[in-house]
Formats: structure tokens, sequence, C-alpha cells
């Protein structure tokens, strides 16, 4: 028997797509933390959240599904904000600030993520519910060798892009995104510039939130959306984030296709069974070769 | 303009500032002298909002600021220019500069800033596209001070602007600053460079362990005896003739 070049294209193209939406979770998780200096452990449950608002948004209200996800992203921002807002930033005051807050932060995001989960659960209850869009004014695109992809990956990989596009733009083009590269770098700098610091921070939360409420509503058509969902999705962000080497917003979304393709093709060659490890596997490799990640910087300047 | 009454300041409980009494009058230039870990930095920060006061209050032209937001007393026209070290590495010298006017609604007049800022500074403009990383002391200096400028100030906080460069540069920024302060803007001073600083400013205050120690006009404090002993060397009339030229 041959090898199946056509079939490897397939896995490919499906890890490509799959790699992207780890990548916008990814990049929210990389944006708090070069702007806040936490690793933001509760963000899985962002991500879940967003799903079940799309959800919500989709089945029980009725709107089309392209609204539904921006609903869930803004919805998802403001719970983000909140919960930065009532939760976080209180710790900061002890700690004198996001930068030296440390282990109590971390501490209180896995407490945030818990509970996150306990109140879904109240909410949704612990069933996974089918995410039915209807994307039938989506073209199915057919690749050579007559591999067929299916709408909602097509979606998925046009919306993520457009995703990181405009994030992009924002933080390179605007004012405001200047703004936020400068609370990013150093709090105090950007107080003497006459930069709202307070209200950047809640703004880089929302963003980030948004990003992984956007990923849970794509991911929603393929699997299904469900309490628990959060957690493998952290674990496989955060394994992106460091190989594409922490803080680094390219290398998260570079991470993300890698450990996306990494993952399908493990899958496919290796052994379906173990599909959740080829992501830590990946993650290993990288860090024997590359510690600092493989657009990481050594450590992060402060002035 | 600047008025500091009775101002204690510290960190946690450790408290570095310990009433300090001072003013800055429209349109002058002021200077506040003193050496490593005297409570230099520390006022400034306590004057534009980093550091809460513990006691005494701050009033910037008859506005009491004291419990005001650092963005808010910056708004009022309050602008600290940070130490040089403090530009954004990371990002080009435009960028820092359009940074500074960040606040600023009025598009036309920050294009014109910018424009006037480069003539202060040309070589800002040959290096407006280079990462501020790569400039060198005395550049970063002047970006620093133009990303001032760039909020249209109506006082302007100088930290150490000599700090780290060549006596040849340290003279090329005073001489700026004595431009600046020429065209209407308040300046404060912070330095070490006793020499220069009194030079350039009209009054002055020295300060140690956290109290003003002597204050004065400047050229009396010049050659005040007791300021000489702690700080002075070197000739004084050089150092004038060159600022002048």
């Amino acid at each position: 028997m041959g090898f199946d070049y056509n079939s490897l294209l397939a896995f490919i193209i499906f890890g490509v797509t799959i790699g992207v939406v780890y990548g916008i979770v990814a990049l929210g998780i990389s944006l708090i933390y070069s702007g806040l200096d936490i690793v933001h452990f509760a963000h899985g449950e962002m991500y879940m959240f967003g799903a079940f608002f799309g959800l919500v948004l989709a089945h029980n209200v009725g709107i089309p599904y392209p609204i539904a996800l921006i609903g869930a992203m803004i919805m998802t921002a403001i719970l983000g904000m909140v919960v930065e807002r009532v939760f976080y930033r209180r710790l900061t005051r002890a700690g004198g600030g996001y930068t030296v807050a440390g282990m109590g932060m971390i501490i209180c995001g896995f407490g945030m993520s818990v509970a996150l989960v306990n109140v879904a659960y109240f909410i949704w209850g612990a069933e996974a519910e089918p995410f039915r869009a209807n994307l039938d004014y989506i073209p199915r695109l057919t690749f050579p060798g007559d591999i067929k992809v299916p709408e909602s990956y097509v979606l998925t990989a046009i919306i993520s892009v457009a995703l990181m596009a405009a994030l992009h733009y924002f933080l390179r083009h605007t004012k405001t995104g200047l703004a936020v590269r400068a609370v990013a770098h150093n709090k105090d700098i950007a107080y003497l510039m006459g930069i709202n610091v307070p209200l950047m921070i809640s703004l880089i939360f929302g963003l980030a939130c948004g990003l992984a409420a956007a990923a849970g509503v794509l991911i929603g058509p393929m699997q299904s959306v469900q309490v628990e969902m959060g957690y493998l999705m952290l674990m496989k962000a955060f394994a992106a984030a460091v190989v594409g080497g922490f803080g680094s917003l390219p290398g998260a979304i570079i991470g993300g296709i890698m450990v996306g393709v990494f993952e399908n093709l493990g899958a496919a060659y290796i052994s379906p069974s173990h599909k959740d490890i080829y992501a830590f596997l990946l993650l290993i490799l990288v860090l024997m070769f590359k510690p600092s990640g493989l657009l990481g910087v050594e450590a992060k300047v402060k002035a | 303009m600047l008025q500091i009454n009775d101002v204690h300041a510290g960190y946690g409980s450790l408290k570095i500032l310990r009433g300090i009494n001072m003013q800055v009058p429209a349109g002058e230039i002021v200077t506040l002298l003193g050496g490593n870990g005297t409570g230099k930095s520390t006022l400034l920060k306590a004057v534009s909002g980093l550091l809460p006061l513990m006691e005494g209050e701050v009033l910037f032209d008859g506005v009491d600021i004291s419990k005001m937001k650092p963005h808010r007393r910056m708004r009022l026209g309050l602008v600290q220019v940070t130490q040089a070290k403090e530009a954004y590495p990371a990002m080009t010298v435009e960028e820092n500069l359009v940074l500074g006017a960040y606040t600023r609604r009025d598009r036309a007049g920050t294009l014109a800033d910018l424009e006037w800022v480069y003539e202060f500074f040309p070589v800002l403009r040959e290096r407006r596209k280079q990462l501020s990383g790569t400039l060198s002391g005395g550049e970063v200096q002047m970006l620093v001070i133009g990303r001032g400028l760039m909020a249209k100030p109506k006082m302007l906080m100088l930290d150490e602007p000599s700090a780290a460069l060549a006596p040849k540069v340290v003279l090329e920024i005073f001489a700026n600053i004595n431009r600046i302060a020429k065209t209407g803007v308040t300046v404060l001073v912070v330095e070490q460079n006793v020499r220069m600083a009194l030079i350039l400013a009209q009054y002055g205050y020295i300060i140690r362990d956290g109290v003003i120690m002597i204050e004065g006009e400047a050229k009396k404090l010049i050659s005040d005896p007791a300021v000489k002993d702690s700080f002075l060397g070197g000739s004084v009339a050089n150092t004038s003739r060159a600022l002048r030229n």
C-alpha cells in the first residue's frame, strides 16, 4: 500500500483549521500575559462561557450564527472585564500592581476557573449540547485530491484570520492600540503619558476574553458544547503559547497552528485515542531545543 | 504654578519624604538637587501621582491635585519627562512622540507640534522610523523631552536629564531646556549635576534625607559655601560661558 498524500494533506488542512482556533485562545493568554504579567488560568472557562453564550443566542434566541458570534464575544468580554475588575484587581492593591501580584494571582486564576465551571453547571447542567449552526450559505471547499472541507471549518479559518488581522491592525495602527502596547511595556510611564491605565487593563482583558469566546463559538459546530470543555482548551492554548514563545502574539498563532497540525498527524498516524497527548509532546520537544519558544525573547525587557 | 505643601510620602511603612515645601512659579526654571537616595525621584512620583501622599498637599495652578490619578494630573498640563532609559525601546521614535500627545484631540495641532519637536531636535527626524532602543543616550534624552513637549505642557518636570551623558551632550540638552523655558513652559529640573542645574535655573532647592536643607536663588546658591562644600567642583565660569554659546 503506497503512502496516501491526499489524506496527509487533509490531516494538515484540518490541523491548521483547528490550530488557528487554538491560536486565538493562545493569543488572548499571551495578550493578558504581556499586558498584565499574569498567567490567566481561567481563560479556558472564558472560552466555555463564550461557546454557551453563542449557543444560547443562536438556538434559544434564534439570531443568525455570525451575529451570535459577535454577541457572544461582547458578552464574554464584559464577563472577563467584570471578573478582572471585581476579583483580580483587588489582589494587585496588596501586591503593588500586576507585575508583583505573582503567586496569589495564579491561585486566584485557578479558583476562578473552578468557580466559573460550577456557575456554568448551575446554569446549563452537565450535558453536552450539540451546536447546530445553519451554515448553508458558506461554500464547501474542495481541495485537489477530492478533499472536502466542511462549511464550519471554512468559516472558522476565515473568521480566525479576520480576527487576527483586526487585532494586529488595532495594536499597530490605532492610537488606543499604541496605548495598550505602552501599558503592556510599563504602566507607570503609560500613566505619565496621560493614558488611563485602569481602563486599558480592562480593555486588554475584554479583548482577550472576547477572542476566547470567538474560539468557543467557532469550535461549537465542530464538537459539542459542554461545561468541562475549557480545561482541555486551556492546556492546548498554553502549549500553543509556550511553543510560539510566551507573550509573543505572532508566536501564539504559529504555536496554535503547529499544535493543531501535530495533533492531527499524531492522531492519524500514531494513535487516535491519545489525541490530546501530542500537543504536550510537541511542547516538550520545542522546549528541549528552544526553551524560550519559537518566537520568544529570552526575558521580557523592562525599563 | 506648582505648590508643594508639607508633603510626606514613601513606600509601605518606609517614609522617605518628611515634610517637603516647595514652589515653582509660572515661567521659571526651578531645580531640585540632591544625591542618590535623598528622595528626589520620590518627590517627582508624589507630584505626578505615581505615589500616593501620606500627608500634605500638592497644588497645580491653584487646584488641589493631591488625590488625582496620574493621567488626570497630566491632562491639566503637568507633564513629567521620564528618565531617558524609560523611552519605549520597542516603539519607533515617532510612535514614542505620538504617544506623548496621546491625550490631545486636535490632530492639526499635534502634527504641527510634531514638526516643531523635529525642528527642535533634528536628529529625531532623521531617526523617526528607528526603534528608540537603538538610539544613543543623548538621543533618547532628546526623545523623552520631545515626548513631553508633545503633550503641550504648562509645566515640565525633568528627572535627571544629565544622567549618564557626556559633558558635551549635557550642555546641549540643558541649552534645549533653556529654549523650552523661553517658549513659556515652566520647568522643574531634578538633578545631581549641581553646577549645570544652578546655572540653568533661577531658583534651587537642595534635598537631603527627605527634607529640604537649603533653598535660595540659584545665583546665590552657586556661591554659597554650604552648597559648594557638599556638591560643587570645577569651574562655574567655564560652563556658564559654554551654555551661552
